[in-house]
């Protein structure tokens, strides 16, 4: 009944019928809720990471989730102290077999973790051998905190590429790096990959952090048998510093590798702007966490008919489109003054905008008492648009450009 | 708070509902649990899929909002501005148990605008090899149907008495409850899917269905409606006694010719149907407009939102009250009198359940009496064909499968269940189309 724009891509060299996977964590726990993912609509799965038993002795804690709550917005994020799976690996084997069998056309990625080398390989094998299209190493989980495993071998860049070196030695699938945020600059760790042989980079894995404090008895949350620790955070609130991590390995001339986005995709606008910024392939997994794995549908509807509007036939011509216009701050065009303007008919009266530019921009904002309505003052106002962030009215408060001779510098008295 | 009800409005005769804006929408869309298995959607009686679209929206897929609400009720538009939801959707809404329950009618109309103003594409003509079926009336219950069965690729006929689709909706609803444009656009989504409809087309010789079947249509749906007004016998012979399904009619069509200014009206009856009349009288102008119902004011059939619209327009309200006497000049009505009444039994709202109390007459004079307390089918069903069972004042048997004791002949609506919504008659168009393939595949397979 309806037109649908051709959303697939290609990664790693396999073709995916859209950028959407699941991410590595609880939501492909298992052979059954991977099936019903792909049902759903998702193209490729990276399964939960699997470890063997013989190094990582996996006892998840509980509880180990807490979310982060921002007034009456709940879940803007989610922190986690889970780990790798806890499934014995041969179940996870026979349930990556059944997901080929049965998934011929859809991608499936296992996600990998060893703590030696002998470990790397003999993953990478098993996978390879059970019907996975594409590895992903996972070197950032944040509670796999042992000393070469988890998200410190991800800032050990010497283990990074000895290990995607190993794998790439023992099977011949493509190989994602997968890297962790909790690191300065993300670049070294990604070239040192790609000296390995990873064919691609994703990022990010979540960011360590402590979301709430229990303020009756003073303990982080979530509180396990009374301690806590910083642990993985994800969702909304980690997708605009996942944001700058994939431009910026987008960006690097050096690294020139594809990119899987990860970090707080909920909707279709989340996922083109990781697009715009220089992603090809995508993966959630807060999303589906808290809404469920249908939240694929609207990504596909959304960006289709995006895609229609504007004419796009395939999504390569969309890719990185945002990435190039990044500049370093000291390049910015200053000749360009802005100041802010009030759409009188549309204000309200809350004065909002004048407590906020009173107390927190340039004391450019005129609020009349007794008409209840907002004003700019033109001469002081530098054009920040902190007043257009705190109006209720979204489209009340706008900006226009003025003369740039005069130099403005915040107010002195 | 922005006003819900904005009674300048109604006085040019335009809607009364702002449509939401893409801010509230997101705010509103927002308070949504997106339930799993969604009870709203098990309260919409044309399957309309609250659930998923609100969901959609809260996701920013607002084309695809448009398209479910589209695919899953082809009067969609018709119903978002219609639908007493407090006793659909919105009644079974998990926010309910916490807070004020989502405003669904609201979401669904900023949907359809939505798809509307940016334009979804049409929805596809399919090729029609399955057959062909009539349809008589083509109101909300035979427009329901003929969507459905189009899909399915029937060649649908449906044939109406009157020369434009939609029907009460069409023609007696008042504007300033449902603006033109929401009946059009959804009435040129039903052609787009090659529904053909001959108007001018009243079926009613009393051999037509035998006629039809006999023509090669496989199967016939009646959703006739209901369009005779029920009367007082009190008003016979007065020229200015109107009933509402007239009255309706011409102040929708004919407002700029009626002058009500200085004029009192009384409108008979209690439910939404008096509501939109004396409203309506309102509307064009009248000083006194009274609203005398039998019921009091507690127990008055119009909803909430109803008797608040009354209020907001400066009705008076003669609750517990019958017409007893006409004070007349020949054949024109210039004064009621009346008492008020009580209920002999009570939780018996009938007529012939009342009693006058002593000491209670009053006088109103009047210009204009407005009859609104109900309809019944417009002629003799049976004339359809004379052994179609019917009930009461001719509403049609049906089975739970909308099937009449008549093989090949099947109704919805109105006409079958004495009066209900445009939401419930859509939705047993569609079922009944359901029903047409089933019966029509199983035939097929028999022979
Ligand atoms: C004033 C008023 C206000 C209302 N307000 C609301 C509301 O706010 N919300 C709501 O949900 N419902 C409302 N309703 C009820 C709603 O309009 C009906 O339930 C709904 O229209 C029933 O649809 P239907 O298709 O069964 O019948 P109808 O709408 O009556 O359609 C029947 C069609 O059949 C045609 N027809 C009749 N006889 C023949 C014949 N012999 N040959 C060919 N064609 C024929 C008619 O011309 C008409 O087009 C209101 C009704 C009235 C009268
Ligand atoms: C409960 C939970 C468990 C996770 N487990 C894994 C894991 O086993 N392996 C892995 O590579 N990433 C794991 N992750 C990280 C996610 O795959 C993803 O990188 C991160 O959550 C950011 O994306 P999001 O905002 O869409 O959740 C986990 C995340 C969560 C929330
Ligand atoms: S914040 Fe917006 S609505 Fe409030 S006073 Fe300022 S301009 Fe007006
Ligand atoms: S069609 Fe009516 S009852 Fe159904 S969801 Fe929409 S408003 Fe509610
Ligand atoms: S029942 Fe209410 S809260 Fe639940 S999905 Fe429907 S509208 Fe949303």
């Amino acid at each position: 009944m309806k037109a649908q724009a051709d959303l697939s891509i290609e990664f790693c060299g396999v073709r995916f019928e859209n950028p959407f996977c699941l991410s590595s964590s609880p939501v492909g726990n298992h052979a059954e809720m991977c099936a019903r993912a792909y049902d759903a609509g998702w193209s490729g799965i990276v399964y939960k990471t699997i470890g063997l038993e013989r190094s990582f002795n996996v006892v998840m804690p509980s509880p180990r989730l807490n979310t982060l709550n921002v007034f009456d917005k709940r879940f803007v994020g989610l922190q986690n102290a889970e780990q790798i799976t806890d499934r014995p690996i041969k179940d996870n084997i026979k349930d990556l077999l059944w997901l080929k069998k049965n998934f011929p056309h859809k991608v499936l990625i296992s996600s990998v973790m060893g703590y030696v080398d002998e470990d790397w390989a003999e993953l990478a094998k098993m996978s390879e051998d059970a019907g996975a299209d594409i590895l992903e190493l996972n070197f950032s989980c944040p509670q796999m905190a042992h000393k070469t495993a988890g998200y410190r071998t991800g800032q050990d860049f010497h283990a990074v590429e000895a290990f995607t070196e190993i794998v790439k030695k023992s099977c011949k699938i493509p190989v994602i790096a997968k890297m962790t945020p909790n690191i300065t600059d993300m670049i070294p760790v990604a070239l040192a990959a790609k000296r390995g042989g990873a064919d691609a980079i994703s990022a990010i894995n979540t960011m360590r952090a402590i979301t709430e404090i229990d303020i009756n008895n003073f303990t982080p949350l979530p509180n396990i048998h009374g301690h806590s620790s910083p642990t993985g955070f994800s969702g909304p609130s980690v997708k605009p510093i996942a944001m700058r991590f994939v431009s910026e390995l987008y960006n690097s001339k050096p690294l020139n590798l594809p990119v899987s986005a990860i970090g707080g995709i909920e909707t279709w606008i989340d996922a083109l702007h990781f697009l715009l910024l220089g992603a090809t392939n995508l993966q959630v997994t807060t999303g589906i966490m808290r809404y469920g794995y249908r939240i694929v549908e609207d990504m596909i509807e959304g960006l289709s008919d995006f895609m229609i509007e504007r004419n796009i036939q395939s999504l390569s011509e969309i890719i990185g489109k945002a990435a190039q216009k990044i500049v370093d701050p000291s390049e910015f065009n200053t000749r360009f003054q802005a100041i802010s303007m009030v759409d009188e008919a549309k204000c309200i009266g809350c004065g909002q905008c004048y407590i906020s530019c009173q107390d927190g921009a340039n004391q450019a904002m005129i609020f009349d008492k007794i008409s209840r309505k907002a004003s700019v003052d033109e001469e002081r106002c530098v054009g920040c648009m902190l007043c257009k962030h705190v109006c209720p009215v979204w489209d009340c408060i706008t900006y226009k450009e003025v003369d740039t001779t005069k130099i403005r510098h915040a107010a002195i008295f | 708070m922005k006003k819900a009800i904005d009674t300048e409005k109604i006085k040019q005769f335009q809607s009364m509902r702002e449509p939401l804006t893409l801010q509230a929408a997101i705010r509103e869309s927002n308070r949504c649990l997106l339930c799993f298995d969604a009870p709203c959607s098990a309260g919409c009686p044309a399957g309309t899929d609250p659930g998923k679209f609100i969901r959609q929206i809260k996701f920013y897929n607002y084309k695809g909002a448009a398209r479910t609400i589209r695919n899953h009720n082809i009067l969609g538009s018709v119903c978002a501005f219609l639908c007493p939801v407090e006793k659909l959707c919105e009644r079974a809404c998990s926010v309910k148990a916490l807070e004020d329950p989502i405003n669904i009618s609201g979401l669904q109309r900023f949907a359809t605008e939505y798809g509307k103003h940016f334009q979804i594409e049409p929805l596809r003509k399919s090729e029609k090899n399955q057959g062909k079926i009539a349809i008589i009336g083509c109101g909300p219950a035979g427009v329901g149907c003929a969507a459905e069965l189009a899909k399915m690729n029937y060649d649908v006929t449906i044939f109406e008495r009157e020369d434009m689709a939609g029907g009460v909706p069409k023609w007696n609803i008042p504007e300033f409850r449902l603006p033109a444009e929401a009946i059009a656009y959804d009435v040129e989504n039903l052609l787009s899917l090659g529904v053909d409809i001959r108007f001018n087309a009243t079926i009613e010789n009393n051999e037509a269905i035998s006629m039809l079947l006999a023509e090669g249509y496989m199967a016939v749906f009646i959703s006739t409606g209901l369009s005779v007004a029920l009367k007082i016998d009190l008003f016979d012979n007065y020229i200015n006694a109107l009933d509402y399904i007239s009255f309706l009619r011409s102040v929708k069509f004919d407002h700029n010719n009626i002058d009500l200014k200085n004029k009192n009206v009384a409108v008979i009856g209690g439910g939404s149907v008096a509501v939109d009349s004396a409203v309506s009288a309102k509307a064009c102008g009248a000083n006194k407009v009274y609203l005398i119902s039998l019921e009091h004011l507690d127990e008055l059939p119009a909803d909430k939102g109803e008797i608040e619209l009354a209020r907001e327009m400066n009705i008076t309200f003669k609750a517990g009250c019958q017409i007893t006497d006409v004070n007349a000049n020949e054949k024109i009505i210039t004064g009621l009198k009346g008492m008020e009444v009580e209920w002999i039994k009570p939780e018996n709202f009938s007529p012939s359940n009342v009693r006058k109390v002593e000491g209670t007459t009053f006088a109103l004079n009047v210009d204009l009496v407005v009859q609104a307390i109900g309809t019944k089918p417009g002629y003799e069903i049976s004339r359809f064909h004379k052994s179609l069972q019917t009930r009461g004042k001719g509403i049609i048997e049906v089975n739970d499968l909308f099937e009449t004791n008549l093989e090949g002949v099947f109704a919805g609506g109105d006409v079958v269940n004495a009066g209900s919504t445009v939401v419930q008659a859509v939705g047993e168009g569609k079922k009944a189309a359901l029903s047409i393939d089933n019966y029509l595949k199983n035939r097929e397979n028999k022979a």
